[in-house]
């Protein structure tokens, strides 16, 4: 019973996102208050993803039509806003890029941002998007990846939008890669308490039962 | 009686006479009498093996998904995850699953320490037990190769290199394990037949040998004291009960509980903060590029918060080794007669408890960096973790233990 | 005993079988929701859906009594620019067919019909023969040599000497039982051809 406590403890302990994605770092990171069920907020990011994000990354992992499914978009609309009919619905969000021009341009390979969010948390990327700032000779830098090569990407949101309209549009490209992480999450979260509601009647009847055989037991 | 159950009967009777049905479920289930006061330490057994069979069922179906290849493997399971109707439960499932293994596992270990269930004549069921643990271990390690992340790759290095301390025969062997120069394809696909057919085939025999031999004479029980030692007119001993219907129901009980926590970690926290599922193993193996913090998944950190302890290469895998070994020993360490702490001296009851506090505090430690000051606390608590084994022998010998009673309480 | 203790005892029993029932009722119900998932799991997954998906074909280069081959789930489809000439032989035939009204064949509602197709013209059918699969020679001329003076022209399968008219119906005295499948389809424009979807649904084939 104590070891189980303890590990509970440790487990719970650990469940804070920052420490989750701050660990190894030392660097605070800003928490991203992204709501996963926020559908506009989720269509905006991935909007935003089409327009900043995939001229170098992909999301090889996730499909248009899963997206679609999952926001309510119609599926000729999101091939049409995403990926400006470069594609079709079944098939998997890819860069715009052709193979090896980032590595000439860029000297390395932007990673697939399918699994960033469960690799960094959702912090971290409202962060890193939010990271960078010019040093004396005008040269971007990010202070969580210290010489990197992507450019500040939401620099052009960040001058002609106000403050909360910039830290707006990093929470809904946040949002959208969180969601892309793990697409079944609300669908878990959504089963979840059916089943432990379930499980609770079947205890209740077991427990019943066990306690009636158990009359017979003198102690 | 009805025409079904008439015919039921003969089916069941033509079955018998050709195979040992019901005198095996009257043998070991409805007539093996079991001490009437198992506490909530005798629900791990039953559990573990509810587990074992959630790993195997969800284990399958994951294999007819994965791709056992470097070039695949992490992909597939991404598959599994979105493209496969309930991949992610299925996935989900296989993995909390391996995490409730061991802690069911080690809870069921606990019991055995805390009421003698090692002693005399039960020290064939502890021995199978321990290598059940081994082999437990080993399936867990390779399983999670499986996976190709950056965390997979870099504990498999990190483990294969400590064969290579071994004096002489190190290098060779570590190359032998591996199949090539570094972990590769051919290490992976190795490790999956293993983890997938071969492992668990030693572990179903493992587990029948444990319970036949379990069996064999008799369980223990809370006050450790024999049963069997006073028996009714019909020989049937009077403190026990049948297994069927008093334990059948009340592991069943015990099963649904864990269920509900079970799924509770399922549905709402699959990656367990970090320690089920580890965040450096969302990115492919990189053979060039090496995590900030390599650790092995929590079950595994107290052995190696020892390993890290001791500063020599080699003799750190001896004592990593050394610990698990000594607990296959508990059976002759032990010298005190009185198996249950109910009834035993006050050194056990210290000594035991710096034993579980130990395990406790090197798992933690194993889980952080190796700082110059926590190497330091992990050297103190192996100290203390091996100290339970080196003073037990003397210990118990002159146990200032409590009167035992004849009967169960 | 006394008859009290008597009836207590069999309410006791009573009891037990309510809820030993009651218990194995929702823990069979339980079981059943448990399968579930690895029942569906072996439904095909969006990655097999997306390989089977509609597939377009450009129809604008095939000329009349031309054919054209598309893959679509890994089956072979044929696109067949009929002439109006082999459009009128087709009614001649129906005596020497097994089912010339495609009663018992596979076609979508809308192309139950004499030319089994949306727009007589373009003939839309799944090559596989359905004796056992092989897919048959597209034979369009009258007379051809291996199939005999008096064909028509049509379809002609070399496995076991299947026979099929050019609207895929299938000839009497032959293995083959059926009249050829015909795919879900329908047109996107004038000279696109949406194979594997119907015309009213936009869902899975």
């Amino acid at each position: 019973m104590k070891q189980l406590l303890l590990i509970l403890s440790f487990f719970m302990l650990s469940q804070s996102a920052t420490v989750q994605a701050a660990a190894g770092y030392a660097i605070t990171l800003e928490s991203a208050q992204n709501n996963l069920r926020d559908q506009d907020s989720l269509k905006r990011g991935a909007i935003l993803f089409s327009n900043y994000c995939m001229a170098c990354h992909s999301l090889k992992y996730m499909r248009y039509n899963r997206i679609a499914r999952n926001l309510g978009w119609d599926e000729d609309a999101i091939v049409a806003e995403m990926a400006y009919g470069q594609s079709t619905v079944v098939e998997n969000v890819t860069t715009r890029m052709l193979p090896g021009v980032a590595m000439d341009v860029f000297g390395t390979e932007p990673p697939d941002l399918s699994l960033m969010s469960r690799l960094k948390g959702p912090d971290y990327i409202y962060s890193f998007l939010r990271g960078y700032e010019q040093d004396e000779t005008g040269a971007w830098d990010n202070h969580l990846l210290k010489g990197t090569v992507m450019p500040n990407v939401l620099e052009g949101i960040q001058r002609h939008e106000n403050e909360e309209e910039y830290a707006q549009a990093a929470r809904d490209i946040t949002n959208f890669l969180e969601y892309v992480g793990e697409p079944s999450k609300m669908e878990r979260l959504d089963l979840g308490w059916k089943v432990i509601a379930f499980l609770l009647v079947l205890l209740l009847l077991a427990y019943l039962l066990k306690r009636e055989y158990w009359k017979d037991i003198k102690h | 009686m009805s025409e079904q159950s008439k015919q039921q009967s003969s089916l069941l009777a033509w079955f018998d006479k050709r195979y040992p049905l019901i005198s095996t479920w009257n043998k070991h289930v409805g007539e093996y009498y079991a001490p009437k006061n198992f506490n909530f330490w005798y629900f791990f057994g039953a559990l573990a093996l509810l587990v074992f069979v959630n790993q195997i069922v969800t284990g399958i179906w994951l294999t007819m998904s994965y791709k056992p290849s470097a070039a695949e493997a992490f992909n597939s399971i991404e598959y599994i995850m979105r493209d496969v109707n309930w991949g992610w439960l299925i996935r989900y499932m296989h993995s909390t699953g391996a995490s409730a293994f061991f802690l069911v596992v080690y809870l069921h270990m606990m019991r055995g320490l805390l009421y003698g269930s090692y002693k005399e004549p039960r020290e064939l069921v502890w021995i199978l037990g321990m290598m059940l643990f081994l082999v437990l271990m080993a399936e867990a390690f390779m399983g999670y190769l499986l996976p190709w992340g950056q965390m997979s790759y870099w504990g498999a290095q990190v483990i294969i290199s400590l064969f290579g301390a071994i004096p002489v025969i190190g290098p060779d062997l570590a190359l032998w394990v591996r199949g090539d120069f570094v972990i590769s394809d051919v290490t992976l696909n190795r490790f999956f037949a293993l983890h997938v057919i071969a492992l668990p085939l030693v572990l179903v025999i493992l587990i029948f040998m444990h319970i036949v031999a379990l069996h064999q004479v008799g369980s223990n029980n809370p006050d450790g004291v024999e049963i069997k030692k006073y028996k009714n007119d019909k020989g049937l001993p009077i403190d026990g009960i049948p297994f069927h219907p008093y334990y059948s129901v009340k592991d069943s009980m015990g099963a649904v509980f864990f269920m509900t926590l079970f799924a509770l970690v399922i549905f709402y926290a699959p990656e367990g903060g970090g320690y089920f599922m580890e965040a450096p193993n969302f990115e492919p193996a990189n053979p060039l590029k090496t995590p900030d913090h390599i650790a092995p998944v929590w079950y595994f950190t107290p052995f190696y918060a020892i390993l890290r302890a001791i500063p020599d290469k080699f003799l750190g895998v001896v004592a990593m080794g050394g610990a698990i070994a000594v607990l296959f020993a508990m059976p002759w360490l032990d010298r005190c007669k009185v198996k249950s702490i109910r009834y035993r001296g006050l050194s056990f009851k210290i000594l035991l408890t710096i034993l579980v506090v130990s395990f406790v505090v090197l798992g933690w430690l194993g889980t952080q960096p190796a700082t110059p000051e926590l190497t330091k606390l992990a050297q103190i608590f192996t100290a203390l973790y091996f100290m339970f084994f080196l003073v037990l022998p003397f210990t118990s010998v002159n146990e200032k233990t409590k009167p035992v009673p004849e009967r169960v309480t | 005993m006394s008859t009290e203790e008597q009836n207590d005892m069999s309410v006791n029993l009573q009891r037990r079988k309510i809820l030993t029932g009651a218990t194995g009722v929702v823990g069979a119900a339980g079981a059943t929701f448990l399968a579930v998932p690895f029942v569906s799991s072996w439904q095909p997954s969006e990655k097999a859906k997306a390989a089977g998906a509609p597939v377009n074909a450009d129809i604008s280069q095939i000329q009349p009594g031309q054919m054209l081959t598309i893959a679509w789930r890994g089956k072979p489809v044929w696109v067949v620019r009929r002439t109006p000439r082999m459009l009128n032989g087709l009614a001649a035939l129906d005596g020497q067919l097994r089912d010339p009204a495609s009663q018992e064949s596979k076609q979508p509602e809308y192309c139950q019909n004499p030319d089994r197709a949306i727009k007589g013209e373009y003939f839309v059918v799944v090559g596989i023969c359905t004796h056992l699969g092989c897919a048959p020679l597209f034979r369009p001329a009258i007379g051809s040599p291996d199939v005999g003076a008096d064909w028509q022209g049509g379809f002609f399968c070399p496995c076991h000497g299947s026979r099929f008219d050019l609207a895929g119906r299938v000839f009497q005295s032959v293995p083959a039982p059926t009249n050829l499948v015909i795919p879900p389809h329908h047109f996107l424009t004038e000279h696109l051809i949406r194979i594997g979807e119907g015309p009213a649904d936009k869902g899975v084939a």
